[in-house]
């Protein structure tokens, strides 16, 4: 295969765009197209565009943080790299296994114990039953829930205990990219602490972290590098301290110390 | 495999394993085809657990959730054959029974085919946080829910058979089979049969996506499509070109042969083993390229 993408690149984005598609009316069912049909109206859509036009190259071994309002498509971005969402226009060329810990959590099942859960995530990001089988362990010790709670039901965890499980789940994969979407703006002190830790150990060894965060000094301690995104367009790229001075100017909060408390 | 192999073998100056994925705009067409199907047989382990997990969940601690999978297949067939014969007015036992162990394993049957359609038409609105967080070829989740459907569909075998035994122990003069070398076509059959039922899954799967309420009008379908197929009557009440309703039903030649092979202890007919092959690979066609081609949208519209 040839592909145009030099070695040192873990992702590259050439001009991408994502356009969400809303059916803005009425709810998607056969009997109301059916019926709008019958009366010679035509559906009324709405398109969203997330992401507009993005050019960006990540390198292997960087921190890249990424900031932005609610809304700004972050996410959209994430699951674009993650190959989830297909780009509307452009092109994302990615090198390396991507392990993805993305807004809305992991597929839990809620009814399931954390164990099963942990086997089932890692079978389905294409683990082999022997490769989870040795890390379901490592993974539990990693996520250190209060006894005997890896394996209850995820339903009783509490969102703090989720995050925790979620997030072992997403660096035993160890992936070459990895992409966190507010994965640890659930985790005590503590546990941030000890992921801050695995996730420089993971930077040491070449692989990529993608992170998405609220948390402005998250960014600043961890990210080599930091942008950030406004209505699917990159108003800013460079050093996270700077571009993270920017956002908060523009943000015209100042650097209030609660704000860089939560994440 | 192959080209995985070579990829791991070439020199590169760096340590992690380089695997380059390309992600471009597409309109209705299919991903490179090598590339899904590598991946889909990398984790078809994950449609198996998923199944058995689900399972898990369904009846965590209750056998008689289980049981039901069977008790009400059981009484229904019981229904219907008091129906049949009320209308019939028959009074033969040896008759009657036949008339029961044939609805008995076409209604088994049936419901196999209408759990995986019904089911995998649910797994991708279903899946909800599966499909948006995370990237694996989505023909797996409509797989998994056929692999549950078998496993549901197994114990009944033995309950039919149980029944036939307790039959012919009453009504000796019953002319219902048990045990005959056309049996060894039961795999073939459930085989084309599985096979025809899972394309039909994916293409209600992908109607379901974009339109919410397919999964509730299948509900009404599957049950008129039950009246037309040869469960409730015999296929030998077809005569001339009657006989074609049998085979534009899609799991029309499957039930037919269903019952020859357990009620009469009769290999399957050419034209129902052809019938049975040609609805799998029409459905496997279809319904592969409908899904496929349209599954990166999946996540857009959950
Ligand atoms: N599934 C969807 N269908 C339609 N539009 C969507 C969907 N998901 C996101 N959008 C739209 O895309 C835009 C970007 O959303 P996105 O979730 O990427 O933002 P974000 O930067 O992650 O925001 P936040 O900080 O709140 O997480 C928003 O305008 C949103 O309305
Ligand atoms: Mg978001």
């Amino acid at each position: 295969m040839l592909i145009d993408m030099p070695d040192d690149l873990a992702v590259r984005i050439e001009d991408l765009s994502i356009t969400y598609k809303i059916n803005v009316d009425t709810k998607k069912t056969l009997k109301n197209a059916v019926m709008r049909a019958s009366k010679g109206e035509k559906v009324r859509m709405r398109t969203v565009e997330a992401v507009k036009h993005m050019n960006l190259d990540i390198p292997h071994g960087s921190v890249l943080g990424i900031v932005g309002a609610n809304g700004a498509g972050k996410s959209t971005l994430m699951r674009s790299i993650a190959g989830i969402l297909p780009p509307s226009e452009g092109r994302i060329t990615v090198n390396g296994k991507i392990s993805t810990l993305l807004a809305l959590g992991v597929g839990f099942n809620p009814a399931l114990s954390g164990r099963d859960n942990i086997i089932l995530g890692g079978l389905a990001s294409g683990l082999s039953k022997e490769e989870i089988a040795n890390k379901t362990d490592e993974i539990a010790k990693f996520a250190d829930l209060p006894d005997g709670f890896i394996d209850m039901p995820v339903r009783t965890y509490s969102s703090g205990m989720y995050g925790r499980v979620a997030f072992a789940v997403a660096v035993a994969m160890t992936p070459d990219i990895l992409l966190l979407d507010e994965a640890l703006s659930a985790g005590d002190a503590a546990f941030k602490e000890k992921s801050f830790l695995r996730m420089r150990e993971l930077v040491k060894e070449a692989r990529t972290i993608v992170i998405v965060s609220h948390a402005l000094q998250t960014v600043k301690d961890l990210c080599t590098h930091a942008i950030w995104m406004h209505k699917g367009e990159i108003l800013a790229k460079g050093e996270p301290g700077a571009i993270t001075e920017k956002y908060l100017d523009f943000l015209n909060v100042g650097t209030l110390p609660s704000n860089d408390e939560d994440f | 495999m192959a080209e995985e192999k070579n990829e791991a073998q070439a020199p590169r100056a760096v340590t992690y394993a380089p695997r380059i994925q390309v992600f471009e705009p597409h309109r209705a067409s299919l991903p490179p085809i090598r590339g899904y199907m590598r991946e889909f047989w990398r984790r078809k382990r994950f449609s198996l657990e998923l199944a058995r997990f689900a399972d898990k969940a369904e009846y965590l601690d209750s056998n008689l959730g289980k049981v039901w999978l069977v008790l009400n297949p059981l009484l229904l067939a019981f229904v219907y054959f008091l129906l049949v014969t009320v209308l019939r007015g028959g009074s033969d036992k040896a008759h009657g029974f036949t008339t029961l162990a044939h609805i008995l394993i076409g209604l088994f049957t049936f419901y196999f085919a209408q759990n995986v359609i019904s089911d995998g038409a649910q797994s991708i609105t279903q899946g909800g946080r599966l499909i948006l967080n995370q990237a694996f070829p989505r023909t797996l989740l409509p797989l998994s829910s056929a692999i549950r459907s078998f496993w549901q569909y197994l114990p009944t075998i033995p309950v039919y058979i149980a029944v036939v035994i307790l039959g012919k122990i009453f009504i000796p003069k019953a002319d219902v089979h048990i045990f005959s070398w056309a049996l060894l076509w039961i795999p073939y059959v459930t085989a084309c049969l599985a096979l025809t039922a899972f394309g039909m899954a994916l293409i209600f799967a992908t109607m379901n996506v974009y339109f919410r309420d397919t999964s509730k009008l299948l509900s009404y379908t599957t049950r008129i499509w039950l009246y037309g197929s040869p469960v409730l009557w015999l296929p030998e009440m077809l005569h001339g070109w009657h006989r074609v309703i049998l085979y534009v039903n899609p799991l029309g030649p499957a039930l037919a042969a269903t019952s020859e092979i357990w009620i009469r202890g009769h290999a399957p007919t050419l034209a129902q083993l052809i019938g049975l092959l040609v609805w799998a690979l029409i459905a496997m066609v279809f319904g592969g390229y409908f899904f496929i081609s349209r599954e990166r949208d999946f996540a857009v519209r959950i």
